[in-house]
């Protein structure tokens, strides 16, 4: 009886498991992509808008933010072009800025606080500088976006 | 005891890709060049009034592509049926990667040449070999400039 009365006490004084918060992101397109173009004529190149839709459900009034980091810079074979030479407009804003790619430290897209439900629709326009110091090539590389609710 | 948070995160992956083609622009601070008359004795190699002309050349190319500026005359220098022989034209070059020549109807001649993407500026100071042996008259010729980025 004693051990049924402490093995009760326990899962009574065991903090009740944790509500974790119910974040949804997507992206869309999933590929994006820069065309070639005369640097003097298109000195900054625009890819298609990326469509973000996010939901974030459970928060309370605690944070949420949308990061993106790369992975490295673009690679074509040996030849690298600096992922700082890619920037980003967003909007609406806020909660979405504008930004420029790292490699090293993720960056903040969009930001705010409680819930955003429903589904909710964001727009990223990334940019790539373009140079007459590129070498040809076919760049690709990799990055991540992360929804998070500490 | 009240419930804690579980920090939470939701991942999405994108793809960059970036087409960098090869592409060439090249540009004459002049597209005429003029020698004034003047006595051979006195003035037995006559300057372009014009005076050097800068040459920018914007090149992307491979990583160890070769961007090779060259000239060519059409034909000689012609006022109606007299000739000149286009050879009598020459030029002095600065600029890294340019070259002094002499102008040819029948075989491009190099101006300058590269490694690897870039943009490179020189400048071209032409010079008329001044002779008695030439009929009076106003001579004309076309020259073509051809960049090109292998």
């Amino acid at each position: 009886m004693r051990r049924l009365i402490l093995l009760l006490a326990f899962l009574f004084l065991v903090p009740s498991p944790a509500r974790a918060q119910n974040l949804e992101l997507s992206l869309s397109p999933a590929v994006i992509t820069f065309p070639s173009s005369d640097p003097d004529t298109v000195p900054l190149v625009s890819a298609a808008p990326v469509q973000v839709t996010y939901r974030i459900r459970s928060n309370g009034n605690s944070p949420w933010s949308l990061t993106v980091l790369a992975a490295g810079d673009l690679v074509a074979g040996a030849s690298r072009v600096d992922i700082s030479n890619v920037t980003w407009v967003a909007t609406p804003a806020p909660p979405f800025q504008n930004g420029t790619l790292s490699k090293t430290v993720a960056q903040r897209v969009a930001s705010g606080n409680g819930n955003v439900n429903p589904n909710t629709l964001g727009s990223i326009t990334f940019r790539l500088a373009n140079s007459w110091t590129y070498n040809t090539g076919s760049y690709t590389q990799t990055v991540l976006f992360t929804l998070s609710a500490p | 005891m009240a419930a804690g948070r579980v920090p939470a995160a939701q991942t999405s992956n994108a793809t960059l890709n970036a087409a960098i083609n090869s592409v060439a622009r090249l540009s004459l601070s002049s597209a005429a060049l003029t020698f004034p008359d003047a006595d051979p004795d006195t003035v037995p190699s006559i300057q372009a009034s014009q005076g050097p002309i800068t040459v920018t050349a914007k090149a992307r190319t491979s990583p160890n592509g070769t961007v090779t500026l060259t000239i060519r005359a059409g034909d000689q220098l012609r006022s109606g049926l007299n000739t000149i022989p286009e050879a009598n034209i020459t030029w002095v070059a600065t600029g890294g990667g340019f070259s002094n020549g002499t102008l040819s109807a029948t075989t491009a001649q190099a101006v300058a040449t590269w490694t690897g993407s870039g943009v490179h500026t020189g400048t071209q100071t032409f010079f008329f070999r001044n002779l008695w042996s030439y009929a009076t008259g106003t001579y004309t010729l076309t020259m073509t400039y051809t960049l090109s980025a292998a």
